[in-house]
């Protein structure tokens, strides 16, 4: 299924022609069922108005038939109650009345036993044809008794007249395929009102049986008539006549269907019935006779009453289908057409997207979406090239700008001392320092150096980053190298660097600086802030703590005649002497958190003891800490310095 | 030409009779039906040829009547009910028992409407015009009813026809009979027999005594093949009703085989003795005695039929 739906979603040329499918199928098959429910109940209405109108006239016409029968009997009954005494006479009677209607097959009139006395038991005149004549004869001995018969008994029993079920004539026992004949009985009453006997006139069954027979409203269709016990009389399959009934399906307890139609006709009532007959659903047409208490019905299969609406049903089917196949055909073969232009769009974007850029585009003219589509792409590849020269060249350009920044930065990193410990051969100086420029070049700068058992320091901070303030870095840690090496005091060398820095600042650049001097025999420290941050001290067996500076003077390069004060610190051995730049107390977190002085002050709880590079890396590790990731915003620079007095 | 019903025992017509067939000649007393399935099993499945009889089967017809043809000596052996038997002993003819096959009466009134026949007094019963009706005039006497009983030749028509009240029946033909006219069959309007004090057994083989007493021993070995063709029957209702169609076939009946399988279930269940519960092939005195004191009392035989007049000694 998956896989389907996988084949299915992977082209839009399959969705299309299935959206459209499914969208035709579903509105062309509501249409084709409610056409099919609508003509099949105007086909079903028409079925039963032809069937049931076929059923009455032929129930009419038989009517007709049994009424001139009743009529002939009636008259020679009214001849027998004029001659009741005349036994010679009832044969003359029955005679007549089968010439005077060819149609009936006998005549008996019949008297109770030993009516007549002179004939004994049994006397019934009887008339029949024989090649063509009528013919008497007496009817009635030991072996026929008649008047057991039902034809004898029944209008006697009834006390009126009445139709008999039909009954096989026959002249012996052997004789058992003779005509079926059924009578019409009308007893006969002597001027006392006393039933003397009866008059049975005869008609063949089947001569109904081809009036019957002849309905045949649909090419399958059959007719059946069944007697007063359900007893079939007429039925296509002769073995069923006079041998079965509609109920004996149902004896078994079976077919209860059958049997309540079964029930419906011998009970006289009319109507129409839907059953299954030989595994074919059948409706079926029923309506009595009234005269006889029988009841004809009209079989019609289904199959047969809607066969003009299946064969319609299937051709329209058939052509729904056809034209679905064909529709989904053309549909397939115009999409591809239509989408062909996509196809190759898609594989020369693949192309261009290897790196093709001259790859040409499908340019068919086309207005529509498709050919604005490739021309809108057409454009873009245009662009994607132009853009891509112009990368190229950029790329090129900033690859000579990076590699001449490295080089700066090479340059600005050379300019500070990066050898560590710097003074191998002196045990009395503990001194580490570290610069890490936001940028690839920076603003900070560091320096020392030892001068006649002086130790000359400073750090400073350029305002600005980058390369302008790499330069000024660079001018700035000159001079201090260079104003330095004179052995001025701090506050000179100050005072010195910011007249140089001040000359021709058209920038309005400015460095703030701590510059120290420590006289390496005595530990005496000089010092002089230049707007700086203060330094963190440790005293030996101290807590670290801002330094104090009275004088803190303002940055360098910013007034040209400012004298710079500077300080003094007596006896600086053993006491840790952190100088850092404001990267180190304002580098943010996530949350633009600041590292902050009170962060630093905690950190340097951890200093004493340790030496000034296990304090600068502690340190650094902390600010990775705090930052949590975050790109430095800010140059970085730690210098920590001890002095350490040899106890020896 | 006549018009006729077939009515095999309608009298006893001693016209010119055919010369007496060959071998041992068996006439059922109606024409091929289930009610005589284990002699037709019998004589197809060679039973009676195994016991060395040459049975041959004849139907009667309307001009020759079972009886006729065994007081003319063409048939050998008949089947009858136990009254009827009775009754022609009674009118001088001694005849033996060979093979009961009936334990139970299956004499029923099926009355219209879903009426208990037997709580209407005075109304319309169809009966047999050849008989089979003593049980039911005697119980009919004894309880008071005073039926108008109304002979006919037919079987249910006048019944279905509304011209009778009720009618007789015997439970394993016309009662299916009337079923097949699509009559309502229910507890309430079916009396039967056997339920009440008149279960009188029926059919059983008979011959007269003159041609018992020459053929003894074509008797006996034909009683036992017969009994024989019955158990088989019993086993084999499906083969059986086969046999019996084709039967029904050959003489042109007027039934199917629906029918004819009821009746050969319905005649089975009545060959089962209701004491013992089992197919037992046998007389019992205690129904003769039944049937004596039945028809003695209402005058159908003047004199006392015993157990011993109707058994082979």
């Amino acid at each position: 299924m998956n896989k389907i739906l996988q084949y299915i979603s992977s082209s839009l040329s399959r969705r299309l022609r299935l959206f459209i499918a499914l969208l035709a199928t579903s509105v062309f098959l509501v249409a084709l069922a409610v056409m099919f429910m609508q003509s099949r109940e105007a086909v079903r209405s028409e079925a039963l108005e032809h069937a049931t109108q076929q059923l009455s006239n032929t129930v009419q016409r038989i009517d007709n038939i049994l009424e001139r029968v009743e009529v002939a009997t009636n008259d020679t009954k009214w001849l027998v109650n004029r001659h009741p005494d005349c036994p010679d006479s009832m044969f003359v009677y029955s005679k007549s009345i089968l010439e005077n209607n060819p149609d009936l097959h006998g005549c008996s009139i019949a008297f109770e036993p030993y009516y007549f006395k002179e004939y004994g038991r049994y006397f019934s005149a009887f008339a029949y044809w024989n090649n063509g004549k009528v013919e008497v004869s007496r009817e009635g001995s030991p072996s026929y008794e008649y008047f057991y018969m039902d034809w004898y008994q029944l209008s006697k029993l009834l006390n009126k007249p009445a139709w008999t079920e039909p009954f096989i004539d026959s002249d012996s026992e052997e004789d058992v395929s003779g005509d079926m004949i059924f009578s019409y009985c009308q007893p006969i009453w002597d001027n006392q009102g006393n039933y003397i006997g009866t008059i049975a006139t005869d008609l063949a069954l089947e001569w109904l049986s081809e009036t019957i027979s002849a309905v045949k409203p649909y090419p399958n269709s059959y007719s059946v008539m069944i007697g007063r016990g359900g007893t079939f009389l007429v039925h296509p399959d002769p073995s069923k006549l006079i041998y079965e009934s509609i109920f004996t399906d149902c004896l078994e307890g079976k077919n209860p269907e059958k049997m309540a139609l079964g029930q419906a006709m011998v009970h006289g009532e009319e109507g129409v019935k839907q059953l299954k007959i030989n595994n074919e659903l059948c409706y079926i047409f029923y309506k009595p006779l009234e005269k006889t208490g029988w009841s004809v019905a009209i079989v019609c299969p289904e199959n047969d009453i809607f066969k003009g609406f299946n064969r319609l049903r299937n051709t329209v089917i058939g052509i729904f289908v056809i034209g679905l196949l064909l529709m989904l055909y053309v549909l397939a073969k115009l999409i591809q057409r239509e989408l062909k232009p996509l196809n190759t769009l898609t594989d020369q974007a693949e192309s261009i997207a290897a790196g093709n850029f001259d790859e040409e585009l499908p340019n068919d003219g086309r207005t529509d979406e498709v050919g604005r589509l490739c021309q809108s792409f057409g454009n873009m590849q245009q662009s994607l090239v132009r853009y891509i020269e112009e990368m190229k060249s950029t790329t090129a350009a900033k690859a000579a700008i990076e590699n001449e920044i490295k080089v700066a930065s090479d340059i600005q990193m050379s300019m500070v001392p990066r050898i560590f410990p710097p003074f191998p051969n002196r045990h009395d100086i503990d001194l580490f320092a570290s610069m890490t420029p936001a940028k690839e070049v920076g603003g900070d700068l560091y320096d020392f150096f030892v001068e006649n058992e002086k130790l000359y320091f400073c750090i400073g901070d350029v305002s600005g980053k980058g390369i302008p303030a790499s330069l000024f870095m660079a001018v700035t840690r000159n001079l201090f190298r260079i104003i330095a090496q004179q052995e001025y005091s701090p506050q000179e060398i100050a005072t010195k660097i910011n007249h140089a820095l001040s000359a021709d600042n058209d920038q309005g650049m400015f460095v703030t600086m701590f510059i120290g001097k420590v006289d390496l025999q005595t530990g005496r420290m000089e010092i002089c802030n230049c707007g700086h941050n203060p330094p963190v001290i440790c005293e030996p067996g101290g807590v670290p703590h801002f330094l104090q500076i009275k004088n803190t003077n303002i940055p360098l390069g910013t007034c040209d005649d400012f004298v710079f004060q500077g300080e003094v610190l007596e006896n600086t051995w053993n006491t840790q002497l952190l100088l850092y730049t404001d990267g180190l107390t304002e580098a943010e977190n996530l949350r633009y958190d600041l590292f902050g002085e009170d962060r630093l002050l905690k950190a340097m709880e951890k200093a004493p003891g340790m030496d000034s590079q296990d304090v600068v890396v502690m340190l650094q590790e902390a600010v990775e800490a705090h930052r949590a990731g975050v790109a430095p915003n800010d140059d970085l620079t730690i210098l920590c310095l001890k002095l350490v007095k040899d106890k020896n | 030409m006549t018009r006729k019903l077939i009515s095999f025992l309608a009298g006893a017509v001693l016209a010119v009779l055919p010369a007496a067939a060959q071998g041992f000649v068996f006439t059922p007393q109606w024409t091929a039906q289930a009610q005589f399935a284990g002699y037709y099993v019998a004589q197809e499945k060679g039973f009676y040829k195994e016991a060395g009889v040459d049975v041959k089967i004849v139907h009667p017809t309307s001009t020759q009547s079972a009886i006729d043809l065994i007081r003319s000596n063409k048939s050998q052996v008949t089947t009858l009910q136990l009254c009827q038997a009775m009754e022609i002993i009674d009118n001088g003819i001694p005849l033996v028992n060979i093979l009961q096959t009936s334990m139970n009466n299956a004499l029923v009134i099926v009355s219209r409407n879903n009426e208990n026949p037997i709580k209407r007094k005075g109304i319309r019963v169809g009966t047999w015009s050849v008989g089979f009706d003593q049980i039911a005039i005697c119980m009919c006497l004894r309880e008071g009813l005073d039926y108008e009983w109304v002979k006919f030749a037919s079987s249910v028509n006048l019944f279905v026809a509304g011209a009778l009240d009720a009618t007789l029946a015997m439970s394993y033909n016309e009662y299916f009979l009337l079923k097949q006219s699509g009559v309502n069959m229910t507890e309430e309007n079916v009396y039967r027999f056997c339920d009440h004090s008149y279960n009188v057994q029926e059919d059983g083989l008979y011959m007269t005594r003159q041609c018992y007493e020459k053929n003894r021993g074509d008797a006996e070995r034909f009683a036992q093949a017969s009994r024989r063709g019955w158990e088989w029957a019993a086993e084999h209702p499906e083969e059986t009703l086969d046999i019996v169609m084709k039967y029904v076939d050959e003489g042109h009946v007027a039934t199917n085989r629906t029918l004819q399988k009821l009746m050969l279930e319905e005649v089975l269940r009545l060959q089962i003795d209701h004491d013992t519960g089992k197919r037992e092939f046998r007389i019992r005195p205690d129904m003769v005695k039944l049937a004596n004191d039945m028809m003695m009392e209402n005058q159908f035989i003047l004199h006392e039929i015993t157990y011993e007049q109707l058994i082979a000694k």
